[in-house]
């Protein structure tokens, strides 16, 4: 193996948004091979629909080009970058039209899944932040995830978990706050 | 929400994506204006990133890559000079969006393939049309300048699709003064619309500027015989 393979695919991916800030339409496309699925899946665990993932990802896509002078390695990872923009463009479509199937579940437990679970513990940053979610209740750490996963919002997780509004707002603060706490010490 | 209420969490909230309605939109709009929440969010962001990875990466459709690629490519060349001609034809036409729209159709009756849609945006505030824009069937969305736009240069212009009914328009990407073209799914009963933005286009996924211009994208009725 050259010291070339050494590189890790976070410094890479970075290089490759610092290349397309400089309109390099060869490193844009090499993002999108080595991303275009990753961000494909996560839309479509928020939107449950191709047609709507697929319009999500398309318009990440434009926006991670469009936007890739205005990324800052000082906040944040090039990773979080590009989930977010993602995860953002998909909770606009989903939160701009109503469900479309109503009682909707996604699948339980999803995050007790052992590949799930596998690719969470596979960097420092996933094994700190499970270590904190485990010092969390189930139930909570179950909201959490079907916020940050499943796109579900406040009034539909209080729906789906047949609790209060304000008990499920209640719940998430404190469970954010511990996992602030928890992911600083 | 309460008084006490940590800015942070909000933050993380908004991050988390649980927000909706107006706390969704307030974090938006804290966003875009204030810096320490944006670092907030920057740093819930880096934090819950890890969480993404439940979601199993799944292939895209074949023609996702051909469809971000239209809409950041440059037009096709070949588009060029039929559109020079049109527009040329366009301007020669000055009696009224109605009378322009009638006669677009008779000329775009011969090339293929045929727009299905097409919209005359004009200022808001009233005045004469400042674009143009077309839509064919496959979803391709040409827009063209038909007089020149000036935009200052710490500004872009960005497009944007309404359609009837919605109150919250969808960005269709920053709109260079010399046109574009693009790939979008629209549906009947879209107006286009045309805001000015920082450089790049809105930060917060909505129009943050004045609307400038705007139109109605209406059936083309070919003429028959």
């Amino acid at each position: 193996m050259s010291a070339t393979a050494q590189i890790s695919i976070a410094d890479d991916t970075q290089a490759l948004v610092h290349r397309c800030a400089g309109g390099d339409q060869a490193a844009f496309r090499l993002l999108y091979d080595r991303w275009g699925s990753r961000l494909y899946g996560i839309a479509l665990r928020i939107t449950r629909q191709a047609v709507l993932a697929a319009d999500a990802t398309q318009e990440a896509f434009v926006q991670i080009w469009q936007q890739a002078h205005r990324f800052d390695p000082d906040r944040g990872s090039a990773e979080a970058w590009l989930i977010g923009i993602v995860r953002y463009r998909a909770l606009d479509i989903v939160r701009r039209q109503a469900r479309e199937v109503p009682g909707y579940e996604p699948a339980d437990r999803a995050d007790d899944a052992p590949d799930a679970l596998t690719r969470l513990v596979s960097t420092a940053e996933g094994a700190a932040l499970h270590r904190c979610m485990d010092q969390l209740e189930e139930d909570r750490r179950r909201l959490v995830v079907m916020a940050f996963v499943d796109g579900l919002s406040h009034s539909e997780l209080a729906q789906r978990l047949n609790v209060p509004l304000g008990t499920v707002k209640s719940w998430i603060r404190r469970s954010l706050m511990s996992l602030r706490e928890c992911l600083a010490s | 929400m309460s008084d006490g209420h940590d800015h942070d969490l909000l933050a993380a909230e908004y991050v988390l994506g649980a927000l909706e309605g107006d706390e969704r939109r307030e974090a938006e709009r804290r966003l875009a204006s204030d810096p320490v929440f944006a670092r907030s969010v920057a740093a819930w962001q880096q934090r819950l990133t890890p969480l993404a990875s439940y979601a199993p990466p799944t292939s895209p459709p074949d023609d996702l890559w051909q469809r971000i690629e239209a809409r950041i490519a440059p037009a096709a060349a070949a588009d060029i000079l039929p559109l020079r001609r049109r527009i040329r034809f366009w301007q020669a036409t000055t009696a009224g969006a109605l009378a322009i729209a009638a006669s677009l159709a008779a000329f775009i009756v011969l090339r293929q393939p045929t727009p299905a849609r097409i919209a005359v945006l004009s200022p808001l505030a009233g005045g004469a049309p400042v674009l143009m824009a077309e839509a064919e069937t496959g979803g391709r969305l040409l827009v063209r300048p038909t007089t020149a736009i000036a935009v200052p240069t710490d500004k872009d212009l960005e497009l944007w699709a309404l359609p009837q009914g919605e109150t919250r328009p969808r960005s269709l990407g920053v709109l260079p003064p010399s046109g574009r073209q693009l790939t979008a799914q629209l549906t009947p009963n879209t107006q286009l619309l045309v805001s000015l933005e920082p450089k790049g286009g809105s930060p917060t996924g909505q129009p943050t500027g004045p609307v400038l211009y705007g139109g109605w994208l209406t059936a083309v009725e070919l003429p028959r015989g």
